[in-house]
């Protein structure tokens, strides 16, 4: 449904002309985040500089019920931050300032559109640094990362973003600005808790208080090869049952390895069938043992190669390859499709072989690069989109393997999030009843469905008004 | 007793069992909450008869109180009523524990002292540690989100809870989360049931994130000249590549109760780690202190557990109070004032997070009238770092005399209503005890 004259004139009154894109190339732009799959462009997209357009903007939107889509850098890779059902688009983009850094409380408060690393950088001359580190941390906004809840390899040790978000100042779908939690916790429920990661369907992050860590003592990297990924798979099993609590454990699969080795030439053992990057930070004397006891268990596991970086520029060489990895598939095959999948750690040898026997099944060749401390597997089924017939089989092999991992006791995404991608997916994860409860969460926040409709939940009966799960049987009619 | 209710009776034993529901006066007396003598207690065997029990209540009208251990009765308004009183000390069973994965899946009615028993032979442990932690349940520690010293490294209940299995209050047996260590599997309703007394759900079943132990552990005392000199000590130590993993602020009272040594403020650290780090790290520790001029005491093994009791001995109100780390000395005194201005013999015990602003005050020789006095002066001390102070524990004549956690601001409230009004309609669950009498 176009915008009306009259609507885009109240638009241009509140952000300006400069803050607002009508023409089609210009929404052209915003027509899709990085999984460039689904694709719905707004009917317009709004730029504003303050919270108080924000609630200008939603309240607008409000009175003429259309849909609102916030988005940051547009970094996502879940179709969030499109447009399926058009309407107005409020990007933060304009909205970068950082608004105080509080060294000595250890948090920052920042506008929704700050680069991740600007925050960092803007506070590692003081020996602090922002934790959530998703790997497009150089272009990715803060308001992104909370809407998603975004993860990182160094999140096995320092928590994904939830974990670092102090306080929230929200404009809901009622077009009210509240500000959640804060520098000081309070009491009552956790809003703050339940509005990270929820993709935009509550309402827009307009700042965001959140925790700043002070940068660790020492840094030690190492990289070992398997000849066999269930080898690496025991060592890292063997790490963490040891007490450690590495700051990274990264994997990559022999599909990946071959990929990388035929590209940049990271230099990975041609017979490697796994190879284990191990990153250990704290203070000196404990990296230093731990990192011998790590290198002793990739050893005893019958490592081919244990490599210990011995500065900085050693440690950018240990994780180039990795760093690379999704470009590096660009030569096995034009496409792909991502997953996000997480197994119990423990079922990492299990997966692997299903996933072997996955691709196989249904002839996709899939390159495997993920973070092995925590479980995600980052699949990358491989396709090619000239061939009408091959795209189907990749989305039977993803559908598959997504219903062998939860079968394991995983779970459908890890830290990319939900969007549009995975929304069909969550009823292989929830109940009815779990469904229904998100539903009606989302309802108190958003009564009138202008957020980010058609992300995050699916649309399943138990997502609708009217419904109502199965109750417990009770006692008929003895106490009436 | 009136026939509808003895036949409400005899549906709770239909669910239940003879042996699950009691309603003679001894055991009502017993399980009074605030006073108010509940109608029936029941105690649930599984989380499917707990889901009928509430499907039940909520039919009928009638107010369901979840009670754990029974250890923090005292937090919250008194109920504004108490029909069942849910007993969920039933529910104590280990669902999953896969080790490897460092996760465990346990009913909420399993004590932490029968927990770390359990995860002590493979050296892990579930990294909470507030007071009393031995004989209170899981689940009643998510509810009230209860912590201790071990926050400073490892976070809160909201930091650990992986997923909950929970009863809604139609009686609606509903799951959130996941049961692996890392998921954005669609909202995080964990994060919703942690602190939140049960107002949206009776939790029945709790997924946790583990830790390992780690291989050697010491602890040290600074004693201090005063609460500044503390507040000056830990900012150094937090600026410091040291990792400790309790940062425990003590004044002069507090420090004398534990007893080690006797000073105006101290400051207790603990170090977790390989044995080699831990004697390092203990050693740079000596060299900050005696740079500051402080004296630093080795602390025995028992130390910690020692402080925990300390910190709620006696039957005086206990306040968290929240403010900010950089605020600490400032706090420390505006407790002080509050207390002694209202009650003039009034005794101050004060411990606390104090990297994090967090503080435990333990009131003594006050009474409820003026443990509310203090109350009431300290918020309006407070308000300008945007605080809060909880009456954790206290009589109901105190926490009916001032509000036990004071104001929360308009808009986040509405947010808060907002979600009762959409789980819990009729006011099922634990009604009135909640922030603003939710």
């Amino acid at each position: 449904m176009p915008l009306s004259g009259t609507f885009l004139a109240d638009l241009e009154r509140i952000v300006g002309a400069e803050g607002l894109v009508r023409s089609a190339e210009g929404r052209l732009v915003y027509e899709c985040d990085m999984h460039t799959f689904y694709k719905g462009a707004p009917d317009a997209v709004a730029l504003p500089t303050r919270a108080e357009e924000v609630v200008a903007i939603v309240n607008l939107c409000r009175r003429e019920r259309v849909p609102i889509v916030p988005r940051g850098s547009g970094t996502g890779l879940i179709g969030g931050a499109m447009a399926p059902l058009g309407g107005v688009m409020i990007g933060t983009n304009r909205m970068d300032r950082i608004l105080e850094i509080d060294l000595t409380n250890r948090c920052a408060t920042v506008q929704p559109g700050l680069i991740n690393l600007s925050l960092t950088r803007a506070v590692a001359t003081q020996g602090y640094f922002f934790a959530p580190d998703p790997s497009s941390q150089m272009v990715s906004s803060i308001g992104g990362n909370v809407a998603t809840n975004a993860g990182g390899p160094h999140c096995l040790k320092y928590g994904i973003t939830t974990n670092h978000v102090l306080g929230v100042e929200l404009v809901t779908g009622t077009g009210e600005l509240v500000r959640l939690g804060g520098k000081a916790e309070r009491p009552g429920y956790d809003l703050v808790g339940v509005a990270v990661g929820s993709e935009g369907t509550f309402g827009i992050v307009t700042a965001a208080t959140v925790r700043l860590l002070h940068v660790a003592e020492a840094v030690k990297t190492i990289l070992a090869s398997f000849t066999a990924i269930e080898d690496a798979s025991e060592a890292v099993s063997a790490i963490i049952a040891t007490g450690i609590v590495p700051a990274a454990l990264e994997m990559l699969d022999a599909v990946m390895i071959r990929a990388i080795n035929e590209g940049t030439g990271a230099g990975y053992p041609k017979d490697a069938a796994a190879v284990l990057l191990i990153e250990l930070d704290g203070p000196a004397a404990e990296v230093e043992a731990q990192g011998e006891r790590a290198a002793r268990i990739c050893w005893a596991r019958g490592a081919l190669e244990v490599r210990v970086a011995r500065d900085d520029a050693e440690r950018a060489l240990l994780w180039k390859g990795r760093k690379e990895a999704a470009g590096a598939v660009g030569r096995l095959a034009p496409t792909y499709l991502l997953q996000d999948a997480v197994v119990p750690r423990s079922k990492l040898p299990a997966i692997m072989r299903e996933l072997i026997a996955i691709g196989a099944r249904h002839r996709v060749q899939i390159a495997n690069v993920f973070h092995a401390g925590d479980g995600n597997l980052h699949p990358l089924i491989l396709y090619d989109d000239r061939v009408p017939e091959e795209l189907e089989r990749a989305k039977a092999a993803n559908e598959e393997l997504l219903l062998a991992c939860i079968a394991m006791g995983g779970t459908v995404t890890g830290e990319h999030g939900i969007g549009l991608d995975k929304a069909k997916n969550l009823p292989f994860q929830y109940a009815d009843a779990d469904l229904n409860f998100m539903y009606r969460l989302r309802r108190a926040f958003d009564p009138d469905g202008i957020m980010n409709p058609g992300k995050l939940l699916p649309s399943h009966p138990a997502c609708g008004e009217g419904f109502r799960p199965a109750r417990p049987r009770v006692p008929e009619g003895a106490w009436i | 007793m009136p026939a509808a209710a003895r036949s409400i009776g005899e549906a709770l034993v239909t669910i239940a069992g003879r042996e699950g529901v009691q309603d003679d006066d001894r055991a009502r007396t017993a399980a009074a909450v605030d006073g108010q003598l509940p109608r029936w207690v029941v105690r649930p065997a599984s989380i499917d008869q707990l889901g009928r029990i509430v499907a039940l209540a909520h039919d009928d009208g009638l107010a369901v109180v979840p009670r754990g251990g029974g250890s923090a009765l005292e937090l919250g308004h008194p109920p504004a009523r108490v029909d069942v009183l849910v007993d969920l000390s039933g529910l104590d069973q280990v669902l999953e524990y896969n080790p490897d994965d460092l996760t465990i899946t346990v009913q909420a009615g399993i004590t932490a002292g029968t927990l770390a028993t359990l995860l002590a032979p493979r050296r892990q442990f579930l990294a909470l540690d507030p007071p009393g932690a031995a004989a209170r349940t899981l689940g009643g520690i998510t509810a009230t989100n209860a912590s201790g010293p071990l926050r400073a490294r490892y976070g809160t209940m909201r930091d650990l809870l992986l997923g909950v299995r929970f009863v809604q209050a139609d009686g609606v047996v509903t799951w959130g989360g996941s049961k692996v260590v890392k998921s954005v599997s669609g909202y995080d309703v964990p994060k919703l049931m942690v602190g939140a007394l049960g107002t949206l759900g009776v939790l029945g079943e709790l997924t946790l994130r583990l830790h390992p132990l780690p291989d050697a552990e010491r602890s040290w005392l600074v004693l201090l000249a005063s609460a500044e000199a503390a507040q000056a000590f830990i900012e150094r130590v937090i600026a410091s590549p040291l990792q400790p993993n309790r940062i425990e602020f003590f004044n002069d009272r507090a420090l004398r109760s534990v007893p080690v040594e006797a000073a105006a403020a101290g400051v207790a650290l603990s170090i977790g780690s390989v044995a080699e780090a831990v004697r390092e790290q203990g050693e740079r520790l000596g060299v900050m202190a005696k740079a500051d001029g402080a004296r630093i005491v080795p602390l025995p093994e028992g130390f910690w557990s020692r402080a925990a009791r300390a910190s709620t001995e006696g039957n005086g109100a206990v306040l968290h109070v929240v403010s900010l780390p950089s605020r600490l000395a400032e706090t420390e005194r505006a407790i002080g004032d509050a207390i002694r201005t209202a009650a003039p013999r009034g005794e101050v015990w004060i411990s606390g997070c104090a990297g994090l602003g967090t503080f435990r005050v333990r009131v003594g020789n006050a009474s409820a009238a003026e443990t509310a006095v203090a109350t009431t002066r300290l918020r309006a001390r407070l308000m300008d770092l945007v605080g809060s102070v909880v009456i954790a524990r206290g009589p109901a004549e105190l926490r009916k005399a001032v509000d036990p956690w004071g104001p929360v601001e308009t808009g986040p409230f509405a947010l808060m209503r907002a979600l009762k009004d959409e789980f819990d309609a009729k006011r099922v669950l634990n009604p009135g005890r909640f922030v603003g009498g939710l």
